[in-house]
């Protein structure tokens, strides 16, 4: 079975700690993968193998049908693979703008000698870039704050921003850290909703991970559960919500 | 930017270059080859405009890089008899290249640890290229090597004011040059390096292709100086691209601000002036300068620590233009809003 993005037995360890072992994880195109786990159980690290962050010790990542190893983070970038941080990592001491303008940048052919002398297609792609970007800011009710520094935002709307930065670049796969992390309930709703829509206008699949169940439960079609590394679980929603395995390592042990 | 602000900028830009066209006019013509000198010194900061403003880099190797530009118009012009326009782009080149060459292991460093390891290559030209044998075998000894001035388009630029003018063009073209390159998709690109690596690179940016970028024009900004430098002294002694030169250039960037353009010119009359007011106006010798500068880092480092330049630009823009308010508390995007602009 291939899917758009598939990992085969990817384990990774980091001195005494087994972060990842032996994990298996398919995304069909157009779905919404969730997946979950309690904190450390190797959720960022698994993104970060997917992005080309960290090199996974054994094991196989495939996009697309094309095996990713050896693949550098800037390249998986250009193939597709787009995704938000969990610890904001937005561009702080730049304007919203800017902030949504760089990855559309980071595709476009200029080169430093056409932006020194401002060759006509250097000013032809600035406006493109900056049509697009103010596009996408629309899109997520950022438009008001264009011009406004990313760090000073509320981080409602930081996590919004993260968002139109990795819309920026056309991925078919978007990888979400956590995105209702330091959301509350109505907020956390409305990210729900923000997401069905990126799915609807951009034919975006997603896998995304978080702690807030009402959010996975909401809006995932399909879940994985990690725990210690492993997965524990996987499913539908439903499935997933009513596996014992799940609710003991989320709980403990339950009598 | 709202049209008065850029009313505003763009007046005082005219304004600072008629001033710097008419002033030396009426000076001395050692007050005029200290202007040029300035101006030579305004490529440095310039290029560490590039280098530290842009993409976070700290350098205490511009000298070394401005070395290799006077070395090689100095021995092209002097020795080999070439077109100083030539050996100029060569040096240039030549700059750029060991910029690059320099850059590749500093790709893995920041900071501290990069700090060092310029210092490293400061020391190496310092103690290989600059000492007195490698130099006087490369320029064919310091009596026989004597770089004539070049013509631009037929005029002489033997007279210090023509020289001046000459190399204070130079400047306003390389600042107009970055200029662009920063509001361009360029400086966009190595500003969000300097502000995430990480997410800069997960967006799809070759953080190794932009830094080297980043090095080799800043390098290059660097040998232009050199290779003005060594045309304007009409020789090139090691002396004068040492390590401490270099020290002193971060420093004084640093005084007045990496983040604005406005920061070379001004770095590089400091340079060049302070020391002369002090000569010629206190009881202090132009030896205490280091001191006079340390102190101004000091007071910079705590009361304005993007630069006085970078500072004084901001006041007035704020005056002039007021901050927007700043977001308000009920700034979610509720359902409705976000239902009535995404839908189709």
């Amino acid at each position: 079975m291939t899917g758009l993005l598939d990992l085969y037995d990817v384990s990774i360890r980091f001195g005494g700690v087994q972060a990842l072992l032996d994990v298996s994880l398919h995304v069909r195109t157009g779905e919404i993968v969730g997946l979950i786990g309690p904190n450390g159980a190797g959720k960022t690290t698994l993104f970060n193998c997917i992005t080309g962050v960290l090199r996974p010790d054994t094991g196989r990542i495939t996009y697309d049908g094309r095996d990713l190893a050896g693949v550098k983070t800037h390249r998986r970038a250009r193939l597709g693979i787009a995704r938000t941080f969990q610890n904001l990592q937005l561009f702080g001491r730049m304007t919203v703008l800017e902030n949504v303008m760089v990855p559309i940048d980071a595709f476009s052919p200029r080169t430093p000698v056409g932006d020194a002398f401002r060759l006509p297609t250097a000013r032809f792609e600035e406006r493109k870039a900056e049509e697009r970007a103010r596009a996408l800011l629309y899109f997520l009710d950022l438009l008001d704050v264009a011009e406004l520094q990313a760090a000073d935002l509320a981080v409602g709307m930081q996590r919004r921003l993260e968002l139109a930065r990795a819309l920026a670049s056309n991925p078919d796969l978007l990888l979400l850290d956590e995105p209702a992390a330091g959301l509350d309930a109505r907020e956390t709703a409305e990210l729900a909703d923000v997401l069905f829509r990126i799915r609807e206008q951009f034919g975006v699949t997603m896998l995304l991970v978080d702690h807030d169940m009402a959010l996975v439960m909401r809006t995932c079609d399909h879940i994985y559960v990690l725990d210690f590394g492993r997965i524990i679980s996987e499913g539908p929603p439903e499935h997933v919500r009513d596996d014992p395995q799940v609710i003991q390592a989320y709980l403990g042990e339950v009598a | 930017m709202t049209a008065d602000a850029r009313v505003v900028r763009w007046t005082a830009v005219g304004v600072g270059i008629a001033l710097g066209v008419l002033i030396p006019a009426f000076l001395s013509n050692f007050l005029r080859s200290l202007a040029s000198d300035a101006a030579i010194a305004g490529l440095i900061v310039l290029s560490l405009v590039v280098l530290t403003g842009l993409v976070g880099q700290i350098s205490f190797c511009q000298y070394s890089f401005a070395a290799i530009g006077a070395f090689t118009v100095g021995s092209l012009v002097a020795g080999h008899h070439w077109e100083f326009w030539l050996a100029l782009l060569v040096g240039v080149c030549f700059a750029a290249a060991v910029g690059v060459l320099v850059a590749i292991p500093a790709l893995r460093l920041s900071g501290l640890f990069l700090a060092i390891l310029t210092i490293g290559v400061a020391l190496f030209f310092d103690r290989f290229l600059l000492a007195p044998g490698t130099w006087d075998s490369f320029s064919g000894g310091t009596s026989s090597w004597r770089p004539g001035r070049p013509s631009f388009f037929g005029i002489g630029l033997r007279g210090e004011y023509a020289f001046y003018l000459f190399v204070f063009g130079i400047l306003l073209v390389a600042c107009l040059l970055v200029w662009n390159l920063r509001t361009g998709k360029t400086g966009r690109v190595l500003r969000a390096v300097r502000e995430s690596e990480v997410a800069a690179s997960t967006v799809g940016l070759n953080l190794t292709a932009w830094k080297l970028t980043a090095f080799g024009i800043s390098a290059a900004l660097a040998g232009l100086a050199g290779g003005l430098s060594a045309v304007r002294v009409g020789s090139a002694s090691a002396g004068s691209y040492d390590f401490l030169h270099s020290v002193i250039i971060a420093a004084i960037a640093t005084v007045v601000g990496v983040g604005a353009i406005t920061s070379a010119p001004v770095g590089g009359m400091f340079l060049l002036f302070v020391p002369e007011i002090m000569r010629a106006w206190t009881p202090f010798s132009t030896q205490w300068f280091p001191f006079v500068t340390g102190i101004l880092l000091i007071f910079q480092l705590v009361y304005a620590p993007d630069g006085a330049v970078v500072d004084s630009e901001r006041r007035i823009m704020r005056r002039l233009h007021p901050p927007a308010p700043p977001p308000t508390a009920d700034d979610t995007a509720t359902p409705e809003r976000v239902l009535a602009r995404t839908s189709t």
